[in-house]
């Protein structure tokens, strides 16, 4: 009992260090803390890696003792990429299961659909991967990912300023919404820069023939082409420019394209592929990434880039926790989240805070990882930061 | 206008695939009178399957025969729930059938083959054949088409010339008459289901690689598979090979358009839309209203 | 008739009052909300069974239509438009009503496969278009405002419910009106519903809108529901596993339509209260669909069936005469229907060959010979079913070529078939009510009378096939047509019946003022009735002028021996 509870309290002094005074006396009267995640498990994508993450996390917490004592209860909601079921899914989290914040939840729509629905009801969703654009535009939502919009702006600022690339050039696909994100992403990376881009093509189709898509970019002299293509979409790419045997072009994707399926898939290409990556890349064992693996090893999870976001959000969630005096309810997490305290991992290249704005974005570092002969190579030692936005 | 004819010639691969998923609806409407939704989905079985076997280890061309053998099976399975159930229904409640069943395989297909990362399509038939308006014209481009023509004379000459050819077309015009003289209808309508269901499966595993392939979306390839059908008036091959190609070629020129270009999946709704308003010019009574 | 469906509309206003009464006060907050939910779908479900399961045509673009009722909302919440969400769904539906319209036009004429795929070519275009614009207000965080009065959870469901209530009794009325009628009429024989002088194009198109407007309703109480939409509430997956639903629940009945939105949105609920993955209901309902596609049943008309076995049998009543008939139709007199040198052919085979005819008014004509010798096909050229012919058709004198047979059944040339072609799901008097046009009550009802035919509130499904094509005729007659050509009528009756018909029959001129084109084989009731005849061979008139006299020459023996003997030996 003294051994665990010795064992909790340096643990928690080592997290809580940086960010939070040791005096803080979290307390739950009601039971457990309650916390949950909307998320897409069936349907189209399975994004369940990062809840499980935060699950696994939360799980070592409580087998440690809990915040306090204070154990953390998290529920999974699937919202099968369906509005319709991931509005359902927020409503039973809030009003049945009374959570106290959202955390590490990854999906298709649940900013989209949910995020008012958070608002209202006054519960911060510390997102473990934001996905679509409103996760990024809400005062109630405010992920630990950096993101495919300042991913898009850090990445072509990296093409500029290490690749050399003059002639740049995007193209996007454009789901519900995030046309404006991404216009608005390149012309913050014209700001930066001061260059301007040489062509922004925001017509790629979800499915169907990229042929014409390639061919426009080789007309058009580009040095290097980023496309906010998702995994599939990536290997289909490079592997129509093979097809058309198109070189001398700088190929940059975000995020979903660093996966080892990619690396696997593209081992044959010689083409230039660069990606950024939201955290310390997944697939490098280092210092970094140390206490991340172990809790994933431990958990018995795949470690993949999903599931470091669900780590971190759990993170997040357990030191803000820790910082409470009294009471961990809706209202004082709500609070604690609002101060907008910095927190620092190593696993992410600045601190998250989430604050009192109107729309959040807190993560700005990325690092650039490039395929060279099917492996994953970092080209970045140090974190590509940007400059702060505005 | 150059730019046009290269886009143009981009959608050639795509419009190959049309094509021959256009003739396999055309196959299965005058065969066995079902309006077939699933068509594409039963192909997309098929691919899946010869996708999990190569990820297992299996040499690519006995996976591809497996994955063949597959997509045949899963319209067998389709077949046989159409000639189970629905043998004596009016066409219409046949496609409300095919459609309904969309929804679960779709269902059922993500499941197994969705998750968080997608599976990769070897390439059955890699490299490109030549080069026109500065695009690479693929082999897979080139197979597709031909697969597409050869499945077209070969499907009209079997129909016109063979025994069993006649015998279908009789089975599909009247069942019960069939029947009646001899013909073992539902062993024929099995036949059909499968051959559609394998060639469709060959058919989507060429193009996979260069399409996005998740289950869903391969599965809605019906929708360009239905116009070119339909431009064929259910009925004539031929003109549904060519409609599936002007359709690919359409989408791949209308994508070299600006300020279209993103709509560009509204194509054969447009296709599908202009075909009818001029096949009705003339209205005519027939015994089915 | 007015009276029936008032009580029908009374009895869904009702039982939805209580039912809502009984959510409100009795279940939580986030049943509410779910329940509320159910309504929404159920209003879509609603649309959905007005064109697939009332009117027959295979619609997959259903949430296509919300979708646009949904953007029009969000834009007009956006600009603050007046009026508040009420008036913004209002306008939501019209927008979709000219994308139905526009949907609709191009499958009029043609059969429903084609219908279906069309639909699923909209959904999937629309699927692009819709994911490529935002929703209006999502960017700058604004929600669609609901009504003041209705803001909370609970107030938000009784407006959904009283917008569902309206909609149901609405569509109550319209279901048993002529139109509604019209619309099963047009599921079930295309070519019956233009005899009877229906226009398909607008009975279709009508279906089309009023659904797409529904829909749009349904898409505009959605924007107001969540707030904020995104494009994957109106996919294309979505309008499938809506179709599905509809065909597994009868969404063409007020009671299927609720128990389908049940479905679709309580069964994520159960799913995640089981633990279960949420993809499994579109397995269910897709199994569940076809299931009830097999069986010709769907879920609400299994539970309607198991109801009526609880409640007392009704007994089928006998229309009862509660006044005289109305004066017979004064036409004008002369020859009602003249036939000139008709010639048909098909391909190389001549089915009609020169054929004269002439139909005095007042009387009744009989039309006799073997079969294949033509006489249906004169029928069907007569009522303009046939796509070509030479010769002309004339009616009190006018020509009637290039005339629809929509039009030339509203000119005045009603048509029976040889098999009954009434779609079950109607009553007798909807039945008769659709082809008479206005009928009054009273009018109605002696009408039935004088047929012996069931009371008007009698349903279709629960009369035995003599008594139909006496409702054919019955229907033909009510119309006060000019002419009337029925073919044989009596086929299908027992003999004592048959006579009976024969007499009423030969009634018809005096009693109604209609002359008669009678075709039959049975040839006491042709003796009984006509005041003419003409005998067709091998698509010619081989005899014609009075029965007994035509019925003694040897040619008309000859070619109606050799039937009989056939006949006989088969």
């Amino acid at each position: 009992m003294t051994k665990t509870r010795n064992l909790l309290l340096a643990s928690a002094a080592i997290l809580l260090a940086a960010t939070v005074s040791a005096k803080a006396a979290p307390t739950c009267e009601n039971g457990p803390i309650q916390i949950g995640a909307v998320s897409t498990v069936t349907g189209v994508v399975d994004f369940s890696d990062a809840p499980r993450a935060t699950q696994a996390v939360f799980q070592q917490l409580n087998d440690a003792g809990g915040i306090n004592g204070c154990k953390i209860e998290f529920t999974i909601a699937d919202d099968k990429g369906d509005p319709q079921v991931a509005a359902q899914a927020a409503r039973d989290l809030i009003d049945n299961k009374g959570v106290v914040a959202l955390a590490g939840g990854a999906s298709l729509l649940d900013c989209a659909v949910n995020a008012a629905t958070y608002d209202r009801n006054d519960v911060l969703a510390v997102q473990g991967v934001g996905v679509d654009p409103l996760c990024f535009n809400a005062p109630s939502v405010a992920p630990v990912n950096v993101g495919p919009y300042t991913l898009t702006t850090a990445v072509l600022d990296y093409a500029t300023k290490d690749l050399g690339a003059k002639k740049l050039c995007t193209f996007f696909s454009i789901i519900g919404g995030t046309q404006e994100a991404y216009a608005a992403a390149v012309a913050r990376w014209e700001k930066i820069s001061g260059n301007t881009i040489t062509l922004s093509d925001m017509t790629l189709p979800l499915q169907g023939d990229l042929t014409p898509y390639l061919v426009k970019a080789r007309d058009a002299g580009c040095d290097a082409v980023l496309t906010n293509q998702v995994e599939p979409g990536v290997v289909q790419w490079i592997k129509t420019a093979d097809a058309q045997k198109i070189t001398g072009i700088n190929w940059l994707f975000l995020a979903p394209g660093y996966t080892e399926g990619v690396s696997k898939a593209l081992a044959d290409s010689k083409q230039p592929i660069y990606v950024g990556t939201e955290w310390e890349p997944y697939t490098e064992a280092t210092e970094a990434n140390a206490d991340w693996a172990k809790t994933m090893e431990t958990a018995g999870l795949a470690k993949t880039a999903f599931s470091q976001g669900g780590y971190m959000a759990a993170k997040v969630l357990i030191d803000t926790i820790s910082g409470i005096e009294g009471e961990v309810t809706r209202e004082t997490v709500t609070a604690a989240l609002k101060e907008g305290k910095e927190l620092t991992y190593p696993i992410a290249g600045n601190a998250y805070s989430f604050g009192d704005a109107k729309a959040h974005s807190p993560m700005q570092a990325t690092k650039i990882m490039q395929l060279v002969d099917g492996k994953w190579t970092v080209k970045t030692k140090d974190w590509f930061v940007l400059p702060a936005a505005e | 206008m150059d730019s046009l004819f290269t886009a143009a010639v981009a959608g050639l691969s795509a419009g190959g695939a049309y094509a021959i998923l256009g003739v396999c609806a055309i196959f299965t409407y005058r065969l066995v009178a079902v309006v077939n939704f699933t068509g594409a989905a039963i192909g997309a079985a098929g691919t899946f399957a010869m996708v999990a076997l190569f990820e297992l280890g299996m040499p690519l061309l006995l996976a591809v025969l497996f994955g063949v053998a597959a997509g045949a099976l899963a319209g067998l399975a389709i077949g046989l729930v159409m000639t189970t159930w629905f043998a004596g229904s009016n066409a219409s409640t046949k496609a409300a059938v095919t459609a309904a069943l969309l929804v679960g395989i779709i269902a059922v297909g993500l499941r197994l083959t969705g998750g968080q990362h997608p599976h990769y399509f070897p390439e059955i038939i890699p490299g490109s054949a030549f080069r026109l308006a500065g695009v690479e014209v693929t082999w897979a481009a080139v197979t597709t088409l031909v697969l597409s023509v050869a499945f077209t004379l070969l499907t009209e000459q079997f129909l016109a010339r063979t025994r069993t050819g006649l015998q279908l077309r009789a089975l599909s015009q009247r069942p019960m008459a069939a029947e009646l003289i001899g013909i073992r209808v539902r062993l024929l309508a099995l036949g059909v289901w499968a051959v559609t269901g394998g060639v469709t499966a060959f058919a989507l595993m060429i193009i996979a690689p260069l399409r996005s392939p998740d289950f869903a979306s391969l599965s809605l390839l019906v929708v360009p598979a239905l116009a070119a059908a339909l431009i064929g008036a259910f009925s004539s091959f031929r003109a549904a090979l060519i409609g599936g190609v002007m359709i690919g070629l359409l989408e791949g020129s209308v994508s070299a358009i600006g300020p279209v270009s993103q709509y560009r999946g509204a194509v054969p709704f447009l296709v599908i839309l202009a075909v009818l308003l001029w096949s009705q010019r003339g209205a005519r009574w027939d015994e089915a209203r | 008739m007015k009276h029936a469906s008032f009580r029908a509309a009374a009895t869904t206003a009702l039982s939805l009052a209580v039912l809502g009464a009984l959510i409100f006060f009795l279940l939580p907050k986030y049943w509410v909300f779910l329940i509320t939910a159910v309504f929404i779908v159920g209003i879509a479900l609603q649309s959905l069974g007005l064109v697939t399961g009332r009117t027959g045509m295979i619609s997959l673009c259903q949430m296509s239509f919300a979708g646009v009722g949904a953007w029009v909302t969000g834009y007009l919440n956006l600009i603050g438009a007046p009026g508040g969400l009420a008036v913004w769904m209002l306008i939501g539906g019209l927008a979709a009503v000219p994308v139905g319209i526009a949907i609709g036009l191009p499958a009029l004429r043609l059969r429903g496969i084609n219908l279906a795929i069309v639909t699923l070519g909209f959904a999937a275009a629309f699927d692009t278009v819709l994911a490529t614009i935002t929703f209006p207000g999502q960017t700058t965080f604004t929600q669609v405002v609901r009504p003041a009065a209705f803001d909370s959870d609970k107030g938000y469901f009784l407006f959904v419910l009283l917008t569902y209530g309206v909609i149901a009794v609405v569509l109550e009325f319209v279901s048993r009106s002529r139109l509604g009628a019209a619309w099963l009429a047009v599921r079930h024989s295309e070519r019956a519903a233009a005899a009877n002088g229906i226009s398909i194009p607008r009975a279709k198109l009508s279906a089309f809108a009023i659904s797409a407007f529904i829909s749009g309703i349904s898409g505009g109480l959605l924007a107001g529901y969540l707030g904020t939409l995104v494009s994957e509430n109106f996919s294309m997956m979505q309008s499938l596993a809506l179709f599905a639903v509809a065909t597994m629940a009868g969404a063409h009945f007020a009671l299927g339509a609720i128990a389908g939105g049940m479905m679709i949105v309580l069964f994520p609920e159960l799913l995640r209260r089981l633990n279960l993955p949420q993809d499994v209901g579109n397995v269910l309902f897709a199994l569940g669909a076809v299931q009830a596609l097999s069986t010709g049943e769907t879920i609400a008309e299994t539970w309607m069936r198991l109801a009526r076995k609880l409640r007392p049998k009704r007994v089928v009543e006998a229309a009862t005469a509660a006044g005289s008939l109305p004066e017979k139709t004064s036409h004008p007199a002369g020859i009602a229907l003249e036939v000139r040198d008709l010639t048909v052919r098909y391909g190389t085979v001549t089915a009609l060959d020169k054929v004269n005819l002439k139909v005095p008014a007042g009387t009744v004509v009989g039309l006799v010979g073997p079969n294949g010798a033509g006489k249906s096909t004169l029928v069907d050229a007569i009522a303009g079913f046939l796509y070509r012919y030479d010769g002309s058709i004339l009616l009190n004198g006018k020509a009637l070529e290039g005339v629809s047979a929509t039009s030339r059944s509203k000119l005045g040339i009603r048509r029976t078939w040889q098999t009954t072609r009434i779609a079950p799901e109607l009553r007798v008097g909807e039945y008769i009510r659709l082809a008479a046009g206005p009928i009054n009550e009273s009018a109605l009802e002696s009408l039935l009378a004088w047929f012996g035919c069931p009371g008007p509130e009698t349903p279709i499904s629960t009369v035995d096939v003599g008594t139909r094509r006496l409702l054919d005729v019955a229907g033909a007659v009510a119309s006060r047509a000019p002419v009337i050509l029925l073919d044989e009528p009596a086929a299908g009756v027992s003999y004592d019946e048959a006579l009976k018909l024969g007499e009423r029959i030969a009634a018809i001129p005096e009693t109604f003022g209609s002359a008669v084109l009678l075709i039959e084989h049975d040839m006491d009731l042709v003796r009984r009735a006509c005041t003419a005849i003409t005998v067709f061979d091998f698509g010619r008139v081989i005899a014609a002028g009075a029965p007994a006299a035509v019925l003694d020459m040897p040619v008309v023996q000859k070619a109606y021996m050799g039937v009989e003997f056939e006949e006989a030996a088969e």
